[in-house]
C-alpha cells in the first residue's frame, strides 16, 4: 500500500533521514521504533508532506507522492496523528472533528465518521461542546486520534500516540488502534518502548540516527537480544 | 560573515568613498551625495544592528535621528554651545529617550514594538510644531532656520565647505563603524545570535535578552542621534518634515538593498540607495513610485539583498555545505 | 448638554462601527499569518478612488449600488492577486513575516505614489450616498450616517457569520489557532492565505468608500488609516477578533469626545496614550491570547 524507497531527509542543514526505505501492507500494524531525535517523527511528517526537504520516492496506491503537497495527501487518505496533538485550541470537540472531515473526500463521509468516532470514543460525544484547550491530556490524545479518524483515511500515521500517558490509558490506546486496524485501517505507528503497542505489530522497524537498523516481525526483535533489551522493555 | 570579510568590505567601501572627493572634490552635487551616503550607512547600519540582530522591530529610527538633529540645533542655537560639543550632548539625549523608550517596548511582542516606536515617530511631528515644542525651541512648524556649522581647527564645516566636513564625517562614520563591528563580534553580538535562535535557550546560558536588548538600543540610539546631530549642522535647517515616511522608506531600502542582518550589506545598501535617489530626483514624484516598486521587487527577488547575492556566488556556500550535519529532535 | 451628548455619541457609533471594519480586517490577516500588513491603509484609498472613479469620473448608473457591487470582486480580486503575487513567494522562508512587513511597506509608498500619479494630488469628493436629514425627537440625524452605519454593522454580520458557517470561515479559524493543526487536516494553507488577504482587502476598502464620504477621498490617508487599524487591534489584542470590534468601538467613543471637547488636534494624542497606558498594564491588549 505504501512504500518508500531511499528517502532523504534535511531540517535546514541537518541530515534527518538517510536513505530510508520501508513497506506497510495494506490492513497492518507496523511499528517503528527508535531513540528520541533520531528521525521517527520526520519519516511520518515526510509521508504526510509535512517537511519541506526531501528526495527519494514515496508511493502510495501507486503514485508517488512525495512532491504533494499535504492537502493532496490527506485527500488521498493519509492522515498524520500528531505526537502533541496539534488541536484547535479555542474550539469545541464536534469542531475540531468537522474540521477534521475537511478533505473533500472526507467530507463525503462524514455523517457516518462522527457516528462511528463517538461509538468509539464515548467520552468525547460527552464533551461535544467542550473547548479542546480545557480538556485533559488523555482526552486531548483521543480527541486527536478520532480527529485523524475523520478525514476517513485508509492509513494512519500515528506518532507516540502512548507518550506521557498512564499505563491504563496506553492500554486504551492500544486497544483503540487494534479496533481501528480491524475496521480496515492501515496503520505506521511510531512508539519508543511501549509494550502495549509493540504487541499490535505485524512487522517492525527499527530506526537510529536516520538509518532503518533493523526490519522484521515479533519474533525476530525478541531473538535479537540487543532489541529486545532497549527497545521491548522485556 | 567573520571579522576579517566585515572589516575588508567597509574597509574597501568606506576607502573607496574617502578618496573620491581627490577627484571629485570640485563637484558639490556628488560631494552632497558622498557625505549623505556617510551619514545614512551608519543610521541604517544603526537600524540593522537592531532589526536584523538584537531582532528588536523597531520602528523609531527616524525619530531618534530628528531627536539628535533638534537637541543640537536646539543647543547650539538656543544655548549657544559650541556645535563640535551639542553634537555629542545630542547623541547622549537621544541615548537617554532612547532608553526610555525601550524601558516599556522591548518587553513587547515584535509587532506591539514596531507600532509603539512609529507611534513615537507620530507623536514626535504634532509634539515638535506645537506649543511643547516651542517653548524649547523647536521653532514650531517654521523649524530652526539658522543652525551654525561645527567649527572645527579654525575651520567652519557647513555645506559651504564640503571637503572638510566630508572628511570630519569620514571619521565619525569610521569609529561609530568600529563600534558596530566591535558590537556585534563581541559577547553581544554571540548573544544576539542565540536571542534569534531561541529566546529559552539563550535564557538557559544566562543571557539577559532585555539588558542586553536595552543596552545595545541606547548605544545606537546615541549613535543615531549623533548622525542626526551632524546632518543639522550641515545643512543648517531643519523643519518636522524630516519626519515623512519617505525618509522613513529611503532608510528602509538601504536595509531591503543590503540585505537585513548581514552587516555590512547595508552599507553597500546605503551607498546604493543614496546614489539612486539623487540621480532620480529629476522625476518628481515618479522617484518615490520607483522607490517603493523597488523595495517589493528587492525583497522579492533578494531577499537577502546583495549580500546574499554576493554570497551565492562566492566560496561561503561551499564551505558551509561541508559542514558536518548536525542531528536533531525529529 | 444632553442632546450634544447623545450627538458626540452617534458620531462615536459611526466612525467605531467603520473602524471596527478595517481593523477587523486587519486582526484577521495578523491572526493568521502572524505577518503585518503595511499596505493595508493603501486599500482604504483604493476603496475611496474605486468610489469616485466609477461615480464621479465615469458617472455609471445605479450610484452606490453598482459601486458596491463592483467594489466586493473588484477589491477580493485586488487582494488575492497581490498574495499569490507577491507575499505567497516570500513564505519559504523562515523569516518570511519580516520580509512581508517591507514589502508591504514599500507596496504602500507605491500605491501611494501611484494615485498621486493617476489621481492627482488634490482631494475628490465622493457624493453623499443618501441626502437629507430625519428627526426623531429633538435629534436630527443625516439618513447618510444612518446608512453608514447600517453597511458596516451588516459587513460585520456578514463577516461573523461568514466565520463561523462556512467552510473557508472555519479553515481560517483554524490556521489561525493551530498552522500545523490545518495542515494535518488537509486545509490548504496558500489557499486560506490568499483568502484571508482578499477578505480585509474587502473590509477596508469599503471602509474606505463609506468614510470617504464625510472625509473625501485623499491620496494621503492611507498611513493615518493604517495607523488606526493598527492601534485599535493592538489595543484590542493582536489577531483577536473580538477584542478589536470593542476596540474600535471604545476608540470611536474616545475620538469623538475628545475631539469635541479638547479638539481636533489631540485626538492623537489621546488615543495613543490610551493605547500605551493599555500596553503597560496588558501587554497583550484587551483580549489577546498568551
Amino acid at each position: 500500500m505504501l512504500s518508500i524507497e531511499n528517502l532523504n531527509a534535511y531540517y535546514g542543514q541537518a541530515h534527518v533521514l538517510k536513505d530510508v526505505s520501508i513497506t506497510v501492507n495494506k490492513g497492518e500494524v507496523v511499528v517503528m521504533l527508535g531513540p528520541n531525535g533520531h528521525g521517527k517523527s520526520t519519516l511520518l511528517k515526510s509521508i504526510c508532506g509535512m517537511v519541506d526537504s526531501k528526495r527519494g520516492k514515496i508511493t502510495y496506491k501507486d503514485q508517488d507522492i512525495i512532491k504533494f503537497p499535504s492537502d493532496k495527501i490527506v485527500n488521498l487518505g493519509i492522515t498524520y496523528i500528531a505526537e502533541n496533538r496539534e488541536l484547535f485550541p479555542y474550539m469545541s470537540t464536534l469542531e475540531n472533528l468537522k474540521l477534521g472531515a475537511y478533505s473533500k473526500n472526507a467530507r463525503k463521509h462524514e455523517k457516518e465518521n462522527l457516528e462511528k468516532v463517538f461509538s468509539l470514543f464515548p467520552r468525547l460525544a460527552e464533551r461535544r461542546k467542550q473547548f479542546a484547550s480545557t480538556m485533559s491530556g488523555g482526552e486531548a490524545k483521543m480527541l486527536a486520534i478520532a480527529r485523524g479518524l475523520m478525514s476517513n483515511a485508509d492509513f494512519l500515521a500515528i506518532d507516540e500516540p502512548a507518550l506521557g500517558l498512564q499505563p491504563n490509558l496506553r492500554t486504551e490506546v492500544a486497544r483503540i488502534i487494534k479496533e481501528i486496524n480491524k475496521q480496515g485501517k492501515t496503520i505506521l505507528v511510531v512508539e519508543q518502548n511501549i509494550p502495549q503497542i509493540t504487541d499490535l505489530a505485524d512487522k517492525l522497524y527499527v530506526l537510529e540516527e536516520g538509518h532503518i537498523t533493523f526490519e522484521g516481525n515479533k519474533d525476530d526483535a525478541l531473538s535479537n537480544d540487543n532489541l529486545k533489551e532497549i527497545f521491548l522493555g522485556m | 560573515m567573520n571579522t576579517k570579510g566585515m572589516v575588508t568590505i567597509l574597509a574597501v567601501t568606506y576607502g573607496f568613498i574617502g578618496i573620491l572627493p581627490i577627484f571629485l572634490g570640485d563637484s558639490s552635487i556628488l560631494m552632497r551625495i558622498l557625505t549623505m551616503i556617510l551619514i545614512w550607512s551608519i543610521v541604517a547600519s544603526c537600524w540593522d544592528l537592531i532589526m536584523g540582530y538584537a531582532g528588536i522591530f523597531s520602528f523609531g529610527q527616524v525619530a531618534f535621528y530628528v531627536i539628535g538633529a533638534y537637541s543640537s540645533a536646539i543647543l547650539s542655537v538656543s544655548l549657544n554651545v559650541p556645535p563640535i560639543v551639542s553634537i555629542f550632548m545630542a547623541g547622549a539625549i537621544t541615548a537617554i529617550i532612547g532608553v526610555i523608550i525601550g524601558l516599556p517596548c522591548l518587553k513587547l511582542a515584535g509587532p506591539y514594538i514596531a507600532l509603539v516606536t512609529f507611534a513615537f515617530q507620530l507623536a514626535l511631528e504634532p509634539f515638535l510644531k506645537g506649543p511643547l515644542g516651542k517653548a524649547i525651541g523647536s521653532g514650531g512648524s517654521r523649524g530652526i532656520i539658522s543652525v551654525p556649522p561645527i567649527h572645527l581647527f579654525g575651520m567652519d564645516l557647513s555645506s559651504s565647505e564640503l571637503i572638510p566636513f566630508f572628511y570630519f564625517a569620514l571619521v565619525l562614520t569610521l569609529i561609530c563603524s568600529a563600534v558596530i563591528v566591535v558590537i556585534l563580534k563581541s559577547h553581544w553580538g554571540t548573544a544576539f545570535l542565540a536571542l534569534k535562535d531561541s529566546e529559552d535557550f539563550a535564557a538557559s546560558l544566562g543571557v539577559s535578552a532585555f539588558k542586553y536588548k536595552l543596552l545595545v538600543f541606547g548605544i545606537t540610539s546615541f549613535i543615531t542621534g549623533l548622525f542626526g546631530a551632524l546632518y543639522v549642522h550641515y545643512v543648517g535647517i531643519l523643519s518636522t518634515r524630516m519626519l515623512s515616511m519617505e525618509v522613513f522608506t529611503v532608510l528602509l531600502i538601504m536595509i531591503v538593498v543590503g540585505g537585513i542582518g548581514q552587516y555590512p550589506g547595508v552599507v553597500i545598501g546605503a551607498v546604493f540607495t543614496v546614489t539612486a535617489n539623487e540621480l532620480l530626483r529629476p522625476m518628481g514624484i515618479y522617484r518615490l513610485l520607483i522607490m517603493g516598486g523597488l523595495v517589493v521587487v528587492v525583497v522579492l527577488l533578494l531577499p537577502d539583498g546583495v549580500t546574499g547575492l554576493i554570497r551565492k556566488f562566492s566560496v561561503f556556500k561551499l564551505r558551509k555545505k561541508k559542514k558536518p550535519s548536525v542531528e536533531i529532535r525529529g | 448638554m444632553f442632546i450634544e451628548i447623545i450627538d458626540i455619541i452617534i458620531s462615536g457609533l459611526l466612525n467605531g462601527s467603520v473602524y471596527a471594519l478595517m481593523a477587523i480586517g486587519l486582526a484577521l490577516v495578523y491572526g493568521v499569518t502572524k505577518a503585518f500588513n503595511f499596505a493595508y491603509g493603501s486599500f482604504y484609498t483604493m476603496g475611496g478612488y474605486f468610489a469616485w472613479t466609477l461615480l464621479v469620473s465615469m458617472g455609471i448608473k445605479g450610484g452606490y449600488y453598482t459601486v458596491f457591487l463592483t467594489a466586493i470582486p473588484f477589491l477580493f480580486i485586488v487582494g488575492f492577486f497581490l498574495e499569490k503575487v507577491l507575499i505567497s513567494p516570500l513564505r519559504k522562508r523562515s523569516d518570511w513575516q519580516m520580509k512581508a512587513m517591507m514589502l508591504t511597506l514599500g507596496l504602500s509608498l507605491f500605491l501611494d505614489i501611484g494615485y498621486i500619479a493617476i489621481f492627482g494630488p488634490r482631494l475628490k469628493s465622493l457624493p453623499d450616498i443618501v441626502e437629507g436629514t430625519i428627526d426623531i425627537g429633538p435629534f436630527a440625524f443625516m439618513n447618510q450616517d444612518i446608512v453608514i452605519f447600517i453597511l458596516s454593522i451588516t459587513g460585520l454580520l456578514c463577516f461573523a457569520w461568514m466565520l463561523n458557517n462556512t467552510r473557508i470561515g472555519m479553515a481560517v479559524q483554524a490556521v489561525a489557532q493551530n498552522p500545523i493543526g490545518a495542515q494535518i487536516v488537509g486545509i490548504p494553507k496558500d489557499r486560506v492565505f490568499a483568502a484571508t488577504f482578499a477578505i480585509s482587502t474587502i473590509m477596508v476598502g469599503i471602509g474606505g468608500i463609506l468614510l470617504s464620504q464625510k472625509n473625501f477621498v485623499n491620496p494621503q490617508a492611507s498611513t493615518g488609516i493604517m495607523i488606526k487599524a493598527w492601534v485599535i487591534t493592538a489595543f484590542g489584542g493582536m489577531g483577536s477578533i473580538k477584542g478589536s470590534l470593542y476596540a474600535a468601538l471604545i476608540i470611536g467613543m474616545l475620538e469623538a469626545f475628545v475631539g469635541y471637547y479638547l479638539g481636533m488636534i489631540h485626538i492623537e494624542v489621546a488615543v495613543l496614550t490610551l493605547l500605551l497606558i493599555t500596553l503597560a498594564f496588558r501587554p497583550q491588549g484587551l483580549m489577546g491570547r498568551e
